[in-house]
């Protein structure tokens, strides 16, 4: 099923505005449509969504002559804001938009509503639904509307309109993600097609959103206008949502030889023998398998060695082996022990050199950036040594400096959230993520299988555990089969 | 058991495939001396790195010629990864542009020409990604289904050529299998690609 991005241009006063949460007093001038659209570079035929603020604020169509020069641009234009009768449709249309976007007309006045089905037909509408905190929003979101969710759907079903197009008001402009929760639970509620506005800030969020059954397409403004990807690679990333499977990954913590399990890096306790963990886990469905040998240090390297060497020899899937490596040397050794790729983390950040040296010897794919993270204010702070003392950087950075370096991958691991079962940190994910376009195996707080999707909606390209799947508390085969069963793509 | 000769670059990962060859019912035999190589009936070419550096060593080695002399007595090849990627006529990663030829070309096994993947993903594409059939069917294939995903680390692949049996697609397609006579060849690595991949080596081992 195709997936369409739709760039969004907001007007006011006839240029291209930005507003955050809807509010008028903080729009963020970018300047004239028509050098805005071409900044865009969209293919021939694209659909546009234009907003026009003043419109949806008076109740009357006010960008009509912006919508007439942009249409004559090879661009398929919906165009939303203030339309009210069936007259402001049509001024629209007559000006060049193929389509009118109305929300105000759906949940307040059913009548006028049905009228405009009647007037220019179900196929040249959009119903938009605009949402704060489960109540939706009408005139340019300034008050409540006098129906209710279900009765706007109802009322949309029931009048030959396909399409809806949903935006959740707390997200929209802030780059802080969609609302995937609000899409899910609208896509249980009806069949019709559903178009996702607000909060898209990455190209993950496209995939994600692509990802939601009936989720057909979705709007980007902001991340567009200011560079954060092309109209190009969100198109293309859209499409390649199903062929990339999310790995599942079990991750052995090793000390002595034997399997451990802390609680936020401390309170060890034993868990098995590594061999018999990775085969039974390459069993039940494992992707790819970690192993972090914590005592990896001076004479207990040769054991850590050993370890590795054993589960690779139990495994025909990945391995990526780490602790304790601090030299070209220790990465040598893991990979001549069966170690596929090595995970750094300490020495890289004492010595940042080391992820470009490894990457020259042996391949951006054989370097994996761990990267142990802790709230620290409004942002994330570097831990090295096990996770116990702040390397005083920002990780975000570290990571984004990581991957330019040449790093193949990040294992971003929540220090807050290790062993707490409480999700995996979402805004730390989604903030990595932005940096960087390696992936990234989210790690640290698994506790449900919906945990492992929200770390994928969020940005995660892979989703770690470790005492969830010694401890038995979930199964990897059943992990993989509720993320199937989410539309997310497994192997 | 059938007799397979694992060519013992050290531009490779050996240890894993021949771990895999073996599980999956191969009398192995590693060796890097192209008397061996030339005899051989059955042979698996692997490769990680750099295609440079792996076509380099086969020619210093004489192995390049000791393939190529194999394959035309009717030897079986299987290229993996790299080991795929050196079939072919030459690589942009090796100086090989729109007419390639000498001194920088591949084995010239299979026609065409092994590209950058250009794509907005991040590359190397690290992980699985699903096979899907495209060209006649191929007995490396047997009990696999279509669209099974198996386990690709690369930066470079084949587009459309001739001999693809099997693409995959990562914001671009690429060819992800190949077969022409008795030369075949995977980008992916079965090796690391758990029951899936070791089904397609034992098809190797035991085709008749």
């Amino acid at each position: 099923m195709t997936f369409t991005v739709i760039p969004s241009l907001d007007i006011l006063g006839g240029r291209v505005v930005r507003l955050t949460r809807g509010d008028f007093a903080s729009a963020h001038a970018y300047g004239d449509a028509e050098e805005i659209l071409d900044g865009l570079q969209l293919p021939a035929g694209c659909a546009l969504h234009v907003v026009d603020l003043d419109g949806s604020r008076d109740g009357s169509p006010r960008a009509v002559e912006v919508i007439r020069r942009l249409s004559r641009r090879d661009v398929r234009i919906q165009a939303a804001g203030g339309i009210r009768t069936t007259a402001d449709a049509r001024r629209l249309l007559d000006a060049g938009a193929e389509r009118v976007v109305t929300g105000t007309l759906a949940a307040e006045d059913s009548d006028a509503f049905r009228e405009l089905v009647r007037a220019i037909g179900a196929e040249r509408i959009v119903a938009a639904i605009d949402i704060l905190d489960g109540r939706v929003r009408v005139s340019g979101w300034q008050r409540e509307a006098c129906l209710d969710l279900e009765a706007v759907l109802h009322e949309v079903e029931r009048s030959g309109v396909e399409e809806i197009l949903v935006t959740d008001i707390s997200r929209d402009g802030t780059l802080g993600g969609p609302s995937f929760g609000l899409y899910r639970r609208l896509a249980r509620k009806t069949k019709l097609k559903i178009i996702a506005s607000g909060g898209v800030a990455t190209l993950g969020d496209v995939v994600s959103l692509a990802r939601i059954p009936n989720v057909r397409g979705c709007v980007i403004g902001k991340a567009l206008l200011d560079g954060r990807f092309s109209f190009r690679e969100a198109k293309e990333r859209a499409g390649a949502r199903d062929a990339i499977p999310v790995r599942v990954i079990p991750c052995l913590d090793v000390r002595g030889g034997r399997v451990v399990k802390g609680v936020n890096f401390a309170a060890i306790r034993d868990a098995g023998d590594p061999e018999e963990c990775a085969a039974r886990y390459e069993a039940d469905g494992a992707d790819e398998l970690v192993v972090l040998d914590i005592s990896a240090t001076g004479q207990r390297r040769a054991t850590a060695l050993e370890t590795v060497e054993r589960v690779a020899g139990a495994l025909f899937i990945p391995l990526t082996a780490g602790g304790g490596v601090r030299t070209i040397e220790d990465f040598r050794a893991l990979l001549r022990a069966g170690a596929d790729r090595v995970a750094i983390n300490t020495a890289a950040v004492q010595k940042p050199d080391l992820i470009r040296e490894a990457r020259a010897e042996f391949g951006a794919q054989a370097v994996v950036l761990s990267c142990d993270a802790k709230k620290s204010g409004q942002g994330y702070e570097v831990m090295v040594r096990g996770g116990k003392e702040p390397a005083g950087i920002d990780a975000v950075q570290w990571c984004a400096a990581a991957a330019e370096m040449g790093c193949g991958e990040i294992l971003l691991t929540s220090v807050d959230r290790d062993g707490t079962h409480g999700g995996f940190d979402l805004g730390l994910l989604r903030a990595v993520s932005a940096a960087v376009r390696v992936s990234i195996i989210a790690s640290g707080g698994a506790g449900s299988c919906e945990h492992f999707r929200e770390a994928v909606e969020h940005g995660a390209q892979a989703v770690l555990a470790a005492s969830q799947f010694h401890d038995g508390h979930m199964r990897i085969s059943d992990v993989k089969r509720y993320l199937d069963a989410e539309g997310i793509p497994v192997r | 058991m059938t007799r397979v000769l694992l060519i013992d670059s050290p531009v490779a990962n050996s240890a894993s495939i021949a771990r895999a060859l073996r599980a999956a019912g191969a009398d192995l035999q590693i060796s890097s001396d192209p008397d061996d190589v030339r005899r051989a009936s059955r042979l698996v070419l692997p490769g990680v790195g750099t295609f440079g550096a792996a076509m380099s060593w086969l020619r210093r080695t004489g192995n390049d010629d000791a393939i190529r002399d194999a394959v035309a007595r009717g030897a079986a090849l299987l290229g993996i990864c790299v080991g795929h990627q050196l079939l072919f006529d030459g690589s942009e990663e090796w100086g090989a542009g729109e007419d390639t030829g000498a001194p920088y070309g591949g084995l010239g096994l299979i026609r065409g020409i092994v590209r950058k993947l250009a794509c907005s993903l991040p590359v190397p594409q690290i992980g699985w990604n699903r096979v899907k059939w495209t060209g006649a069917s191929t007995r490396l294939f047997d009990g696999i289904a279509d669209s099974t995903p198996f386990y690709f680390v690369h930066s470079y692949a084949a587009t459309s050529c001739d001999a693809e049996v099997a693409s995959a697609a990562y914001g671009v397609s690429f060819t992800a299998a190949v077969q022409q006579a008795n030369v075949f060849g995977v980008q992916f690595h079965p090796e690391k690609s758990s029951a899936a991949g070791l089904r397609i080596l034992r098809n190797y081992v035991m085709m008749q």
